[in-house]
């Protein structure tokens, strides 16, 4: 149970806030009861991933080819750091247990070959482009993952926090949506930092100060000050993971935790951007299935799974149910290695999407590593755009079949079939 | 009880100030010749401008989203985008300069792009009063002192620690703002995460010799120093590109984020395939560009023991290449590949456009009108050449109109914050090493998500409001306002880093005379009435406004600097 008498309430600089407290803790009110409670999770993996580390074939002619083009990088099949195998051509790396449990479990779709089919090798290019939403355009001033939120068929108005970023920028996907709330640490969420005598006063005044005005200053301040309000309330190391989960001991980790937390709320939280960086790896990349890409690929699945068990309990309505986690970069990486045990920039990855009401196992079409298969001669290329991955949850998960708005240009959407649900007639 | 000692109050030397003036003026009436380098502006020019804009009527500003209440006064608008806003008498400085707007902004202008020539004897002394040690290392003492034998991690870092200190001492009280501003544009421009294994124990030579020696002067020079300093020559891995291993992160960063921009990038396209400009030359780059510069800085590297760059012929491609219209011969001399290629980049116009836009959002405003940004484009394409190069692009920028009639279409980032926070409040604070104090400011900054130096991906910090009004940045910024504010420092005495109670007027001693004083000073203006009453109620806590506050009372004390406090993080404050 929530503890109604940490500060936060005391406080009560935001009306919504006092409203809760006056409520005794209904504040599923100000989540969105007439709405879709489907939370989805973007973990984008800033620097162009090597997910061919990730999600690696260990048999048939891809395997020599995937041998043949990475004398150093390449990852065994069998003995110390074997890939755990997927199907009987695929393996995930030998860091990614967990995700590799969730994955037999049923609740992890990989989709192989995603990306853009936008020549650009830049990851500011690229990121932009995919988190627009808009391949090869910047025409638009939003990002894909407001343009979800705007363009639901019951938007979330009542919703005391529709969409969390968690890091300390905010990201291209979530671009104009003023209600985004942004935060890195609960415990640091506050401004508890000058006299102590007058820490609420001051606070109320400065509530009140941003409250004299509509400018984007004032209103970015009031956002501020609300989020203050329910995270100093029901947030913080000290609130425990359910059901066993084991957050890895990262930012990472930790942001993945704060996630579960707010989802835990109910407070109308339907999209979550958190970045995982560093996989830019132009060098010494890995030793064998060990080194630094396999602390990376360890991060992310450990926080992964404990952020889908944290929400796994046996209630019928546990939140896992209505959880969707999307992994994805900007792009792949050259299939073959570079001489400083590195990669350079390439083109197709493999997405992950993993939740409650996933279709489990390998979807899409393995492109393949021959030569006449490879991008430029070079990559792996994308045989999905990585919007029909997304155009899938955005239909089946979040019942809106408005894809034109939210990916404006984007023509052609046929079901790929990653997560249950109805597939409706988009617009 | 908190403090046991009291600073005295930071005052501006009144010699000083006189100095200052009577420079100005003179900068004001003399014809302007070139100082040190360079071509002087046109003074016809020059006078044409600030005619114009003193002729002007009550001019409208552009893309204001404030209340007209709020427009802030000239020399706010002014030294708040050419500085990080006033110190205490700065403002009366500003206008003291010139009888009208348009003549002070002249000569504050021609006395800024002239750094050399404003005493800053003062920030040296706190330069040295920090202890800080490395600033004046050369590059091959930086090397054998900071990575030569593989040193402890905390000498390794040591130079970083120090430049990171010495920015703020910088920003904060150096007279040379304009030059302050513009050495963080350039770092960012020319970004290189400054906490890693090469770039720590060189980044003096960095901030030194590569950016600050450039900042007002010639682009290719700074470009050039860049792609042969040690600190980008590992981020962007130049020293791991070889002929038998090649690696395109330099040469396609140098193209999309040092000179033509993405917005020049034309993709997965054939060289012959890129349309050219009525000069004959090609009107952006494309993939096989990225490639091609790739093959001529193959060979650049570094000497291991000494730092030094240096060219091995056994790594580098000897063949010829086709970079951006222009044939590379076969066998060039060391280096010579890849200064070609930086020279066709630095004199690109689509450079020009690039670097003119970038210096406009920093100096105006997020969009900035496409009038102004021509017009520093071909200040920047005219004076390609010129070792002022830079000083004439950023005159022109700041003599436009655009920069006279711009306010509040930008907002500050956290160290804008922070910095003009402690800059109006008249801080002392030390930034010395060893010092809790410092750690502590440190560890809070962190957080704010701009630390100085920190940004890892190659693009820097970005430079528009989107990006900074948000949750993230603003309640972290207003945790280290709010904490500086307060703090005093124990290891010196406890010490406070501001003096709210000395700096306030002996006569002032209401709640009400109390928050005027301390809004005019720390926003430069007076607040609107309704935040006015926000700010003097928190003081008065439901009592008499106009009745005499005890200062010397520990609940009073402590909350006069909640007020100040809050007053520097209320919305006001925010923009620029």
């Amino acid at each position: 149970m929530v503890d109604t008498t940490r500060r936060g309430f005391i406080v009560g600089c935001s009306a919504a806030i006092a409203a809760m407290a006056g409520s005794r803790l209904t504040y599923a009110a100000f989540g969105d009861p007439d709405g879709s409670r489907e939370v989805l999770v973007v973990v984008f993996l800033r620097g162009g991933a090597d997910l061919l580390s990730l999600v690696a074939p260990i048999a048939g002619p891809d395997r020599s080819l995937y041998e043949a083009a990475r004398p150093e990088l390449r990852l065994p099949t069998s003995g110390d750091g074997a890939l755990l195998p997927l199907d009987a051509q695929f393996g995930l790396h030998a860091a990614a247990a967990p995700l590799h449990t969730l994955f037999q479990s049923g609740k992890v779709a990989i989709v192989h070959g995603c990306g853009m089919n936008v020549d650009t090798r830049s990851h500011f290019d690229a990121q932009e482009f995919m988190e627009l939403g808009t391949p090869g355009t910047r025409s638009v001033s939003t990002g894909w993952l407001t343009r979800l939120l705007g363009s639901a068929p019951a938007p979330a108005s009542a919703a005391l926090m529709p969409s969390l970023a968690v890091g300390n920028s905010q990201p291209t996907s979530l671009l104009g949506d003023r209600r985004t709330v942004s935060m890195d640490s609960p415990g640091d969420f506050n401004i508890s930092t000058g006299p102590w005598m007058w820490r609420d006063a001051q606070r109320l005044a400065l509530h009140r100060l941003y409250t004299r005005g509509d400018t984007a200053v004032h209103r970015a301040g009031i956002q501020a000050m609300n989020a203050m309000d329910l995270v100093e309330a029901f947030a913080g190391d000290d609130v425990p993971a359910a059901n066993g989960a084991v957050y890895p001991d990262s930012d990472f980790g930790r942001h993945m935790r704060l996630i579960a937390q707010m989802i835990k709320l109910d407070v109308g939280l339907r999209a979550v951007a958190v970045d995982l960086g560093g996989w830019d790896t132009h060098e010494n990349e890995a030793y064998g299935a060990g080194g630094y890409f396999a602390d990376l690929a360890g991060n992310l699945s450990q926080a992964t799974a404990a952020l889908y068990q944290d929400l796994d309990g046996s209630a019928t309505d546990a939140a896992s149910k209505r959880l969707t986690v999307v992994v994805m970069s900007e792009f792949g990486r050259r299939v073959r290695e570079n001489a400083a045990r590195g990669t350079d920039h390439g083109h197709g990855f493999p997405i992950v999407v993993v939740g409650g009401s996933v279709i489990g196992g390998l979807h899409g079409v393995w492109p393949g590593l021959a030569p006449d298969q490879l991008y430029d001669g070079a990559d792996v290329a994308v045989t999905t755009d990585y919007r029909r991955v997304l155009a899938d949850i955005v239909v089946r998960r979040f019942a809106n079949p408005h894809l034109s708005q939210v990916f404006p240009g984007y023509t052609g959407y046929t079901p790929l079939g990653i997560v249950a649900g109805t597939d409706l007639i988009t617009l | 009880m908190r403090r046991a000692g009291r600073a005295p109050s930071p005052t501006i030397e009144p010699a000083t100030l006189a100095e200052r003036l009577r420079r100005t003026r003179e900068l004001v009436a003399a014809p302007r010749i070139a100082r040190d380098s360079g071509p002087a502006p046109d003074p016809a020019l020059v006078s044409a401008r600030l005619a114009a804009l003193s002729v002007r009527p009550r001019v409208r500003l552009r893309w204001s989203p404030v209340e007209a209440a709020d427009v802030a006064p000239f020399a706010i608008r002014v030294l708040g985008r050419m500085g990080f806003g006033p110190r205490p008498g700065d403002i009366e400085a500003f206008n003291a300069l010139a009888g009208s707007d348009s003549a002070r902004l002249g000569a504050y202008i021609e006395e800024q792009l002239f750094p050399d020539s404003i005493n800053d004897g003062d920030l040296d002394n706190r330069l040295v009063a920090a202890g800080l040690t490395t600033l004046a290392k050369t590059r091959d003492k930086l090397w054998a002192d900071h990575v030569a034998g593989n040193p402890d991690w905390y000498v390794r870092l040591l130079p970083a620690i120090e430049i990171e200190r010495a920015a703020f001492l910088r920003a904060i009280y150096s007279r040379r703002q304009l030059f302050e501003v513009l050495a963080d544009f350039w770092h960012d421009h020319f970004n290189v995460y400054g906490w890693d294994y090469i770039s720590a124990p060189t980044w003096v030579y960095y901030d030194r010799d590569v950016i600050r020696a450039n900042v007002l002067g010639n682009f290719r020079t700074m470009l050039g120093l860049v792609a042969a300093s040690p600190a980008m020559m590992v981020y962007l891995n130049t020293d791991a590109n070889t002929v038998a291993g090649p690696n395109e992160n330099y040469a396609r960063e140098l193209c999309e984020l040092h000179t033509l921009g993405a917005e020049n990038y034309l993709g997965v396209v054939h060289q012959d395939q890129v349309p050219h400009d009525a000069q004959g030359r090609p009107i952006g780059y494309a993939d096989d560009d990225v490639y091609e510069i790739t093959r001529c800085f193959t060979g650049w590297t570094l000497d291991e023991d000494t730092g030094a760059t240096i060219f091995r012929t056994d790594r580098h491609d000897r063949f010829q290449k086709h970079v951006l219209g222009r044939y590379i011969a076969a066998s060039q001399a060391p280096f010579k590949d890849g200064n070609d290629v930086l020279d066709s980049l630095a004199s690109h116009p689509g450079t020009a456009r690039f670097i003119a836009r970038k210096l406009c959002r920093r100096l105006i405003g997020d969009e900035p009108p496409q009038r102004v940004v021509d017009e520093a484009a071909a200040a920047f394409a005219a004076t390609v050449n010129a070792p002022d190069q830079l000083r004439q692009v950023v005159r022109a920028i700041l003599l436009s109109e655009e920069f006279a009639t711009t306010w509040a279409a930008k907002v500050k980032r956290p160290f804008e914050v922070v910095v003009s926070a402690l800059r109006a409040a008249g801080a002392e604070i030390s930034f010395a090493l060893n010092s809790h104090l410092t750690d502590s400011f440190f560890w809070l900054f962190e957080a704010t998500g701009h630390a100085k130096f920190s940004w890892r991906p190659p693009n820097g910090y970005p430079d528009a409001m989107n990006e900074w009004l948000s949750t993230a940045t603003l309640v972290p910024t207003w945790r280290v306002v709010n904490w500086t504010i307060w703090a005093s420092d124990e290891q010196r005495g406890n010490v406070p880093v501001v003096d709210l109670i000395h700096q306030s007027p002996a006569g002032v001693t209401t709640a009400r005379g109390l928050a005027d004083f301390w809004i005019q000073r720390i926003l430069g203006r007076p607040m609107s009435e309704s935040a006015r009453t926000e700010v003097i109620e928190f003081l008065a806590q439901g009592r008499n406004p106009d009745v005499p506050l005890h200062l010397s009372d520990d609940d009073v004390e402590s909350r006069l600097y909640a007020m100040a406090a809050l007053i520097a993080m209320a919305p006001q404050f925010l923009w620029r």
